[in-house]
């Protein structure tokens, strides 16, 4: 017999801690456990059964596990904790007495943590922190947009403004936004970040007051943590985008409101000559010394690829062209790792720019959807928005000074070709000549068109959206959920609906005569449900009293048969579900109700919004007839 | 503990003294000059308080010379500080040096002498003057005509006298005047404002100058004894010119570390210099100062390997609903509208309602932004946690496979026709054992013979009350059944039967030549009528049981047809009645629990007894207890047992079915729940797969029930067909269900007063 077992020393009652034994074991207080948890990213966890995780107890509480508060216990983070709790208390002292010269010396020397090691710990590749970094962008453009106060600094306020402003910056220069989406809480915007989606989302330009429901400290911890995490991404981005960071920033500019038009992008001089320049001259200047080495790899790319690397790389070379041609900055990410695929061993060559290049194609086009447009912005749309958009798909685009500085074209410019205006049309009794034609010259379109024709992938026609038009409906790009309603789809239903009404009116034409056709639909539906051929006969012969000639008798009569009988079969079918559903064992038929119930759901919801565009459209439809 | 208070204070001021004493002049001479400069230094405050503590000390210091207590608590001093109490001695010497000068030119302690010529002798001789009495004398000499002592004086209070004189005399209560009088004292005597109560005496006393100076010291915060001096002039005993000790304490000689400076301070001096010098220590640089976070490559290294935390999961991307300009039909109604705002916000499904703005300049900010990524972040660090499999199936495929209702043909489907009773519930029917004939009892005491296939009714029989139980014999030679009414059960032979069968009926049932009694009687009583005076319109055998209140609720048949059991309601309610033999037997003393139904198993000699609980199994031929069957079921109504004696199954009140195999488990194999209200008849089918049940709703269920012979398969159970069309009275569905023999057809009785065969 082995060895007794004891209640909780094994299993759930040890995998799993409640809140308050890891705050006692990590002999911290609550807010610093709270703060641990945020910058470590450890959560409570459900276990399966409460009630063996909390020694019998079925009382409301919080697990985490108890690995994870082991794995906090030597976290340095707590270390410098502890030690701010004493330096706080040092500093009280020493303000308590006046030693001003003491209390001077422990500020500068106070405990300050840094998160490096979290941030490699919670993100051991760059992947894995681009993927997550969505919230850390909301929060940032949050941030930035947020009045300073007692509790939110001002330098807190301009560091998250710059990182914003940095991240604009990365996403125009790589030309990586995909999806913008204007919705009542913000802008979404959905950028592809090595083969991530990022989507975050922007308030619009109003001044946001924090309620005072919500706590702040947990708001700065977490800006705190993604502070951090940005840095680290964006240097990685920047690096390999071979550009410096930081962006400098034009102090005088930024003063004038220029915005993202503050920062400039500088490449790196160090790195990127010496990987575009060491080919070329591996090949033209000194042949003699690299030649061993360069013959062989071709040696080796030749072989493992053989005639497919050429016809590869050309395609790839000519894109690259292309974007040297409208781009100010040379290097672009899409050609980066390309780059860096030929100098690695042959084989992977073979493979990587076929990908890549699959992968940029259909980008490439879309992502210059507005190169060949110049845009002028009207001095009521918001520039920070469309700014962003039209830049980041290839696209110039100038604002008046009222806008804020920096624009590098006045209004002016011939090479205008739309103008985003946001107002109602008004006349112009006294505009000159030369105004009326550049009127004509140029389209003037609201803002929503920028935003779905990005959506859309092409430019859309510019009549749908000229200005002072009824917008059509803003859809979003991101879709809802497979079987939701369509809100596109809509004609099928529409041509159902207008059969329906045909029918309608002609039943209203053939009311007067109702009291005739009555007797002969019961006859009809009497013979639908006449089983055996007595009852068919019978039907008949009620037909023929009530005047319904053979044929037409004997043509409804097969209908309605078939009807009667397809509808039988679907309801035989039913009832045997019906009665299969009993030998349902008990979980699986509260699964399946909940699965019907679900899906009984989206089908009504579904069914509403069908209705009520039926009914909006039939409103339309009497109103055209009205008018 | 004042006394150590004392003792510290004193100390202090002592120590205030040594310090003025060394820079000191004659400090009586300048004694403000030297307030003044303890005034100055750091621990001024306390200084001060030590000149009035020190006056307030010294005032005991009066009365300790002519108190003994005082003088024992300066010996306590004594033992605890011996310094300083040579100190402290030797002030109170001076104290009392100085109080003797001051008394000399002051007090007249010994009063001048006249000197007379006597009138006896006529010699001159000194006279004293006559000593008086007064405050400063000794209080053992002082006349205070009250000698009581400290009392408390209330205990004379309803005395004349408030005590006595130290002759033993009374001392009178002096006359104490009203309010009025002592208002005209106050403004008449001048002396009255100088005046105290003397408790002892019981009246006014004026008080003496020395009194009242101590009143106005204490007034103005000094030391309240006139002679106290706080600036005494220092002594000096050891110290001074003259006085240095001579011989040391120790001959050790005196280290040289007293005057050589360190040589380990020195180097450690000196490595922080060359550090500093080298550059390698910048002095007083702070350490936070530059806050901004350093950015570097940090993924560059090589990645650790495991796997990485899972990451959070996102939050759902926005739907048409929320866009700014969403199609029209995303607006709510006012209806929805008003629905959305009455629920609370926790409850709503969506945390907006959609609408739609003309233009983008006029859409608003969004008052709930921060808010929603505040919840955000709630959710990413105070939510549990689950990982969830999300079930991408087809709800439909949870419904289990089984063959269609029309490949397992024939059941019953229709009803081919209808028996009424008269209106009243029918409790039992019962089917010949050659599938012909059908007897239904109804609660009035009708049973009525009637054919399965057309209906038609042949005999109709009226008993005293309503009917508990039919059961026809299922001997197939004989043909007879047995009818439970009230504490009897008649057995009635059917009319119209063949000749032998009935001569062979009555033989049975009334033989010629009776069984010898049993040798012990049972208290059930066999009374038949003989085969000659017989007829089919009364029952040939009568067996009347033990009385009860209500008719047996079941009878059951062995499958010979040689026994019938019979259950009424109570303790010991199971009876076994023996035909041939005709004798009745209990076999049970006692059942745990009111006994529900019996069967006898098919082919074994094995029993089931079901109460409201369980089922046991008992072997008859050994009288054992074979196995307790739990169902589960609260509480059981009905019971059958396949033909094959290995399957059981059980219906309920509380709508269960369960079936069970007996080779298997005590435990259901199968709980089904189909019907919407108890469960009231279950019956297997005796050569067909089938079983029925009937329910309270009204409803009576067919099962295609096949049970395999290789113990490895599972019994197979389809559900056929929903029969519909007894109406349900007063909550009573569906009494009894019965298949007819030989055919797929099945005979079901209801509270509506119907009988019903369906056919296939």
């Amino acid at each position: 017999m082995g060895r007794l077992k004891q209640k909780g020393k094994a299993g759930a009652a040890k995998a799993y801690m409640t809140r308050s034994a890891a705050v006692k074991k990590l002999q911290c207080s609550l807010a610093d456990f709270r703060r641990l948890c945020i910058l470590k990213g450890i959560f409570p966890r459900e276990p399966r059964n409460r009630k063996k995780a909390n020694k019998g107890s079925s009382a409301p509480t919080n697990f985490y596990y108890a690995k994870d508060i082991a794995y906090l216990a030597h976290e340095p983070v707590l270390r410098k904790l502890r030690e701010h709790k004493a330096f706080a208390k040092k500093l009280a002292r020493a303000l308590g007495r006046g030693e001003w010269s003491s209390a001077k010396s422990l500020e500068d020397n106070k405990p300050v943590y840094r998160l490096d090691h979290i941030i490699k710990e919670r993100y051991p590749t760059f992947v894995d922190a681009v993927r997550d970094i969505d919230d850390a962008l909301c929060m940032i453009f949050l941030f930035a947009s947020l009045p300073s106060d007692s509790k939110v600094s001002p330098s807190l306020i301009e560091n998250c403004a710059r990182l914003a402003a940095e991240w604009q910056l990365y996403v125009m220069h790589t030309h990586s936004l995909r999806k913008v989406f204007l919705s009542i809480k913000g802008v979404y915007y959905q950028a592809e970040v090595f083969d991530q989606t990022v989507t975050w989302l922007v308030p619009y330009q109003f001044t946001q007051t924090i309620p005072s429901d919500v706590d702040v400290r947990v708001m700065l911890t977490f800006l705190e943590l993604y502070q951090t995490l940005l840095g680290f991404v964006f240097f990685k981005l920047y690096t390999d985008a071979g550009l410096v960071y930081p962006p400098p920033l034009d102090v005088q500019k930024d003063e004038g409101a220029a915005g993202v038009g503050a920062f400039n992008l500088q490449e790196a001089k160090v790195n990127r000559p010496t990987a575009t320049a060491a080919k070329t001259k591996v090949v033209e200047v000194d042949g003699k010394r690299i030649s061993s080495k360069d013959v062989r790899q071709t040696i080796k790319s030749i072989s493992a690829s053989g005639s497919g690397d050429g016809d590869v790389e050309m395609p790839a070379v000519d894109a690259q062209a292309a974007n040297e041609d409208d781009e100010e900055f040379v290097e672009d990410t899409t050609e980066d790792p390309e780059d860096d695929a030929s100098a690695a061993p042959a084989f992977t060559t073979a493979t990587l720019p076929t990908l890549k290049t699959l992968s940029t194609l259909p980008q490439s086009t879309s992502s210059k959807l507005f190169a060949p447009y110049t845009f002028w912005l009207s001095r009521e749309t918001s520039r920070p928005i469309f700014e962003f958009i039209v830049r980041s798909f290839g696209g110039r685009i100038g604002w008046p000074a009222t806008s804020g500085s920096g624009s590098p074209f006045d209004e002016n410019d011939e090479s205008i070709t739309h103008v985003i205006i946001d107002r109602p049309l008004v006349q112009r009794p006294n505009e000159t000549e030369a105004e009326k034609e550049r009127r004509r010259r140029r389209k003037y379109v609201q803002p929503q068109w920028v935003v779905d024709c990005v959506n859309a992938g092409k430019i859309l026609l510019e009549d749908l959206y000229a200005q002072g038009k009824t917008l059509p409906p803003h859809l979003s790009p991101f879709g809802d959920h497979a079987e939701a309603y369509d809100p596109t789809a809509g004609l099928v239903g529409a041509d159902e609906e207008d059969e329906d009404e045909e029918m309608e009116q002609e039943d209203a034409e053939a009311s007067d005569e109702e009291s005739a056709t009555r007797p002969a639909k019961s006859v009809l539906k009497a013979a639908a449900s006449a089983e055996d051929d007595a009852a068919l006969h019978a039907a008949e012969l009620a037909a023929e009293a009530a005047g319904i000639d053979y044929g037409t008798f004997e043509k409804e009569a097969k209908k309605a048969q078939k009807k009667a009988k397809k509808t039988e079969g679907a309801e035989e079918e039913d009832a045997e579900r019906d009665m299969n559903k009993m030998m349902m064992s008990n979980k699986q038929r509260k699964l399946y109700e909940r699965m019907k119930h679900g899906q009984k759901k989206r089908a009504e919801e579904k069914q509403n919004l069908e209705q009520k565009k039926r009914a909006i459209e039939k409103e339309k439809k009497r109103r055209t007839k009205a008018s | 503990m004042a006394a150590a208070e004392t003792k510290k204070l004193s100390k202090k001021r002592k120590a205030a003294q040594e310090e003025e004493e060394t820079p000191a002049p004659p400090p009586s001479a300048f004694p403000q000059e030297v307030g003044l400069e303890m005034g100055s230094e750091d621990e001024g405050e306390e200084g001060e308080d030590v000149s009035d503590d020190g006056e307030v000390d010294e005032f005991p210091e009066i009365d300790a010379r002519s108190d003994t207590e005082d003088e024992a608590e300066d010996g306590d001093e004594e033992d605890d500080e011996s310094e300083e109490d040579v100190d402290e001695e030797e002030e109170e010497d001076l104290d009392e040096d100085d109080d003797s000068d001051a008394s000399e030119e002051s007090l007249h302690v010994w009063p001048k002498p006249k000197t007379v010529v006597s009138d006896i002798t006529g010699q001159p001789k000194r006279v004293y003057p006559e000593i008086e009495p007064e405050y400063d004398s000794d209080s053992s000499t002082e006349d205070t005509p009250n000698r009581v002592g400290n009392i408390p004086m209330h205990w004379y209070d309803d005395l004349p006298h408030v005590g006595y004189d130290i002759n033993g005399k009374k001392v009178l209560r002096p006359a104490r005047g009203d309010e009025l009088d002592k208002f005209l004292k106050t403004v008449e005597d001048p002396e009255s404002w100088t005046s105290a109560f003397d408790k002892n005496l019981q009246m006014d006393k004026p008080l003496t100058a020395e009194e009242l100076d101590i009143i106005r010291r204490l007034q103005e915060g000094e030391n309240p004894d006139a002679n106290y001096d706080p600036y005494e002039p220092t002594v000096e005993w050891f110290t001074g010119k003259g006085k240095e000790e001579v011989m040391p304490l120790s001959a050790a000689p005196e280290p040289k570390r007293r005057w050589v400076p360190s040589k380990w301070e020195k180097q450690k001096v000196m490595k922080i210099v060359r550090a500093i010098r080298q550059g390698r220590i910048l002095p007083n640089k702070p350490k936070t100062a530059n806050n901004q976070p350093q950015f570097y490559a940090i993924w560059n290294d090589e990645a650790p390997t495991g796997p990485a935390p899972p990451p959070a999961p996102k939050p759902r991307l926005p739907g048409h609903a929320e866009s700014y300009n969403p199609p029209e039909e995303y607006l709510p109604t006012p209806e929805e509208r008003a629905k959305w705002e009455a629920t609370d916000p926790e409850d709503r499904e969506r945390e907006h309602l959609p609408q739609k703005y003309s233009a983008l300049r006029l859409v608003p900010a969004y008052d709930n932004f921060i808010k929603e990524r505040f919840n955000r972040q709630l959710d990413l660090y105070l939510a549990p946690r689950v990982q969830r499999v999300k079930l991408q199936i087809d709800p439909e495929s949870l419904i289990p496979k089984l063959p269609s209702p029309s490949s397992l043909r024939p059941f019953p489907v229709y009803r081919s026709l209808q028996v009424p009773h008269a209106d009243v519930r029918v409790r039992a029917i019962s089917v010949s054992p050659d599938g012909q004939w059908v007897v239904s009892g109804d609660e009035s005491g009708v049973v009525r013979l009637w054919e399965v296939i057309v209906g038609k009714e042949v005999k109709r029989w009226t008993f005293k009350s309503k009917v508990g139980a039919i059961e026809w014999c299922p001997r197939t030679d004989v043909s007879f059944f047995a009818v439970a009414v009230e504490d009897h059960i008649h057995f009635v032979i059917p009319p119209n039967i063949p000749g032998p069968v009935l001569t062979a009926t009555q033989n049975v049932l009334a033989p010629a030549t009776l069984p010898p009694p049993p040798a012990n009687p049972s208290p059930v009583k066999w009374s038949s009528v003989p085969a000659s005076q017989s007829s089919s319109d009364s029952p040939i055998l009568t067996l009347s049981l033990p009385s009860s209140p209500e008719p047996p609720k079941q009878l059951v048949w062995h499958r010979k047809g040689d026994y019938l059991a019979s259950v009424s309601e109570g303790q010991g309610g199971v009876w076994i009645h023996q035909v041939s033999r005709r004798h009745s037997q209990a076999p049970f003393k006692k059942v745990k629990g009111t006994v529900q139904l019996v069967l006898f198993h098919p082919t074994k000699p094995h029993f089931f007894v079901a109460t409201q609980r369980y089922v046991r199994m008992y072997n008859l031929a050994e009288q054992t207890l074979l196995k307790t069957l739990t169902p589960g079921i609260r509480w059981i109504s009905s019971m059958d047992v396949h033909p094959s004696g290995d399957h059981l199954i059980v219906g309920g009140y509380d709508r269960k079915l369960c079936w069970f195999d007996l080779e298997l488990s005590d435990k259901p194999y199968k709980i089904l729940r189909y019907h919407s209200r108890a469960l009231r008849s279950v019956h297997f089918h005796p050569t067909y797969p089938l079983f029925a049940s009937s329910s309270d709703d009204g409803s009576i269920q067919i099962f295609h029930a096949r049970v395999y012979n290789d113990l490895m398969t599972n019994p197979l159970i389809v559900p056929l067909k929903i029969l519909r069309g007894h109406t349900v009275r007063e909550g009573l569905g569906v009494f009894s269900v019965r298949w007819v023999p030989r055919q797929p057809w099945l005979v079901s009785a209801g509270a509506d007063g119907q009988v019903s065969v369906w056919c296939s």
